[in-house]
């Protein structure tokens, strides 16, 4: 009997130690409510000191690192990471009289819902003093809260859903910033498409996540308002993620007499569609969604992708100096190539560095505030936020063709 | 596109990816007549075999040009060499347990799964693969209004001559009475003097061959490979199994053919976000009224 008490007691003190340990553990990452006072961070006298108060800004960056989505991830870390190189060999970012280095702190997120808030948990403990990334906009759109929470200024470089501009202004997270031209400003490309080549009946593939989703009700809002420019055919097709055969989808497509296929998702599932458009008959056009930009899809589709229409980020190659831009991605990430955000991303941080030398202190409230009326003239155009939603307020959308195998800017928006 | 046609069009895409289902449901249902194993790893014996395909037709493009001859090296090199692979798995990770627990060899068997796509994962960074060749996928022979493409046709007469073959291997040969006799008892086979280890590995070997033509298919006909492919690939030809009654090789071909048709079909009338549900309601009504699947025995258990 005394056993099982002594056992009993022992469980109890261990639960309790390890809970005891897990709390004290938190510090100063502001678990307290919503950030109305002065941000996480302490001393109100003087100048606002950065959590690990060293004198260097910890930027939490939330991409994937693994998964499908990994090298557009990566991709995104290496341009970060070259921004911020270049911002603290210059000298760092100068708030006030104080000067701050940059120095990242990746968290992978997988483009999953659960791992994407595990991640988040992961950022907000680990002290840091803003954060940047978001690629999935799934898998985004929960950590909104979880940074809004710790008080933590979120510049949301590439996922661009509509339902994350909702979050902003239905939610009151207004310390989210959307870089990347969101959702209906992708539809206006596709329209000028539609209008420009004169399709009369599109269908719509999406994969039934929250980005390519949102895709699909902006069109299907356009063509009840009678915007779209063409017919909706072939009803709601999806695709599930990483799904193989797509041939009775095909087969419907063709029946509705559609000449122009808009296909929502990511890059890999995006070739198989494509080959399996081409290989089924269909001999229409094909439009794919931002989220295929990548060099990777005109050469993985081959013969098969010729004359693919793409919606994309400015990419490298298209920006002003994009040898420039190019040259030095390629000296400092062994010849490899910028992918279709890194421009977006590398902003991100030049971004980050304009609204807190504009506010003049680190301090949440005044980067917020900056953040919120800037007008900031980045590598790939103008960055300023719509008031309510803090979208980006000039589509910096670009209409790509693959020609060749190679993407080849048509048209910019 | 006429009604018609677009009828005959979903039946043959029906039926091509029914033939796939139909190719890795028969390795399940040998492997599971012969010692009654659920073989989890099977679903990614199919991938392996697409991904040695992808690498040997790298190579044999190289001699004989991108077109169907480097696809049927591939094949052939992808046949072998998946086909021994199972057979030094079933060697050395499910033979010293065929008289253990059936749970047990279950969970050896879940852990083969995980080794092979992990193995796969490592080796490929996670990133999917794209297959790129000459052939022409979109051309065809018409058939009336109907048309249809030379690479179903193919598939179609690849898939229907091993099943034939495969047929009379089990029904006209003696390694073919011998498997069957395994699957009805094991012990006196021994007695009887067949070597039971040797015609069990026989089993794997063709089994695996025949997942690993599925894999070549699924790169000609797909294109785009990844690690994950085999999953559920796996599970569905699994089912397609169970509904044709598993342990029984007629079973397993009519049960791929029957989901690949009811997939189509589904797509077709219900759309495809439907196609899923509208799938496999009709394969659990179908197990509630013969729960054995279509052609399995029930079994009988002498004491």
């Amino acid at each position: 009997m005394s056993r099982k008490w002594l056992f009993l007691v022992i469980m109890v003190l261990a639960i309790g130690l390890v809970a005891f340990a897990g709390c004290a553990d938190k510090g100063g990452s502001g678990t307290t409510a919503p950030p109305a006072q002065t941000g996480g961070n302490e001393t109100p006298a003087a100048a606002p000191a950065d959590k690990d108060g060293n004198g260097v800004l910890k930027i939490g960056v939330l991409v994937p690192t693994t998964g499908s989505e990994a090298t557009y991830g990566q991709d995104m870390i290496n341009s970060y990471q070259l921004a911020a190189d270049e911002i603290n060999d210059a000298g760092g970012i100068k708030a006030g009289d104080v000067s701050y280095t940059l120095e990242l702190y990746p968290q992978d997120d997988a483009c999953d819902t659960a791992q994407a808030s595990t991640a988040a948990s992961k950022i907000v403990s680990g002290d840091v003093d803003f954060v940047v990334g978001g690629y999935c906009s799934g898998a985004t759109t929960p950590t909104l809260t979880q940074f809004y929470d710790a008080g933590l200024i979120f510049l949301i470089t590439a996922a661009n859903s509509t339902v994350l501009g909702d979050a902003v202004s239905n939610d009151g997270y207004d310390q989210t910033f959307i870089i990347n031209a969101s959702g209906d400003k992708q539809i206006e490309t596709l329209e000028y498409l539609i209008s420009d080549k004169g399709f009369t009946k599109m269908a719509i593939i999406h994969q039934g996540d929250d980005f390519t989703q949102n895709l699909y009700n902006i069109c299907t809002q356009e063509s009840n308002a009678g915007e779209l420019g063409c017919e909706l055919v072939a009803g709601e097709q999806v695709m599930e993620k990483g799904a193989a055969d797509v041939s009775a989808i095909v087969t419907s497509i063709k029946q509705a007499g559609t000449d122009l296929v808009f296909f929502c998702g990511y890059y890999a599932d995006a070739t198989n569609v494509i080959k399996q458009l081409r290989s089924g008959g269909y001999t229409g056009d094909i439009c794919v969604s931002d989220g295929c930009s990548d060099p990777n899809l005109a050469t993985a589709s081959g013969k098969e992708g010729e004359g693919v229409w793409v919606l994309s980020p400015p990419m490298a190659e298209v920006i002003e100096n994009s040898e420039e831009y190019i040259a030095k991605y390629a000296a400092k990430f062994n010849g490899a190539t910028p992918r279709a955000y890194s421009t977006l991303a590398y902003d991100t941080i030049y971004l980050l560095q304009a609204g807190i030398e504009a506010a003049g202190t680190i301090e949440y409230e005044a980067v917020r505030q900056a953040l919120a009326g800037i007008e900031y003239q980045g590598i790939e155009g103008t960055i300023s936020f719509s008031e309510d939603r803090h979208e980006r307020s000039i589509s910096n959308f670009l209409l790509v063709q693959i020609q060749s195998e190679k993407l080849v800017m048509v048209h910019a928006m | 596109m006429s009604l018609a046609q677009v009828w005959f069009e979903q039946l043959m895409n029906g039926l091509v990816l029914g033939s796939f289902y139909a190719l890795i449901a028969l390795g399940y249902s040998m492997v599971y007549g012969i010692i009654k194993l659920l073989n989890f790893a099977h679903g990614d014996i199919y991938m392996w075999g697409s991904f040695v395909t992808l690498f040997i037709f790298g190579y044999a493009s190289v001699v004989v040009g991108s077109g169907w001859a480097a696809v049927l090296l591939g094949m052939i090199t992808a046949m072998i060499f998946m086909g021994l692979v199972a057979f030094f798995i079933q060697r050395f990770a499910y033979r010293p347990l065929f008289d253990a627990p059936r749970l047990s060899l279950l969970i050896t068997a879940i852990g083969v799964s995980m080794i092979l796509y992990n193995l796969m994962m490592v080796l490929t960074n996670g990133e999917y693969k794209f297959f790129n060749s000459d052939i022409n996928v979109a051309a065809g022979i018409a058939i009336g209004p109907f048309t249809l493409t030379y690479v179903k046709l193919i598939m179609l007469i690849i898939t229907a001559v091993l099943m034939i073959s495969l047929s009379l291997f089990i029904n006209r040969t003696i390694w073919g009475k011998a498997m069957r006799g395994i699957a009805q008892d094991k012990n006196t086979c021994r007695l009887m003097g067949i070597n039971v280890n040797k015609i069990i590995g026989l089993t794997f070997f063709i089994g695996s061959a025949l997942a690993a033509v599925a894999g070549c298919m699924a790169c000609v006909y797909y294109g785009s490979l990844h690690y994950f492919m085999g999953y559920i690939m796996g599970i569905k030809a699994f089912t397609a199994a169970v509904i044709g009654g598993i342990g029984s090789i007629p079973g397993a071909m009519l049960g791929g053919i029957l989901l690949g048709l009811l997939e189509a079909v589904g797509t077709q009338v219900i759309g495809s976000a439907w196609k899923d549900v509208f799938a496999f309601v009709i394969l659990i009504i179908m197990l509630i009224f013969k729960p054995t699947g279509m052609m399995g025995k029930t079994e009988i258990e002498r004491m």
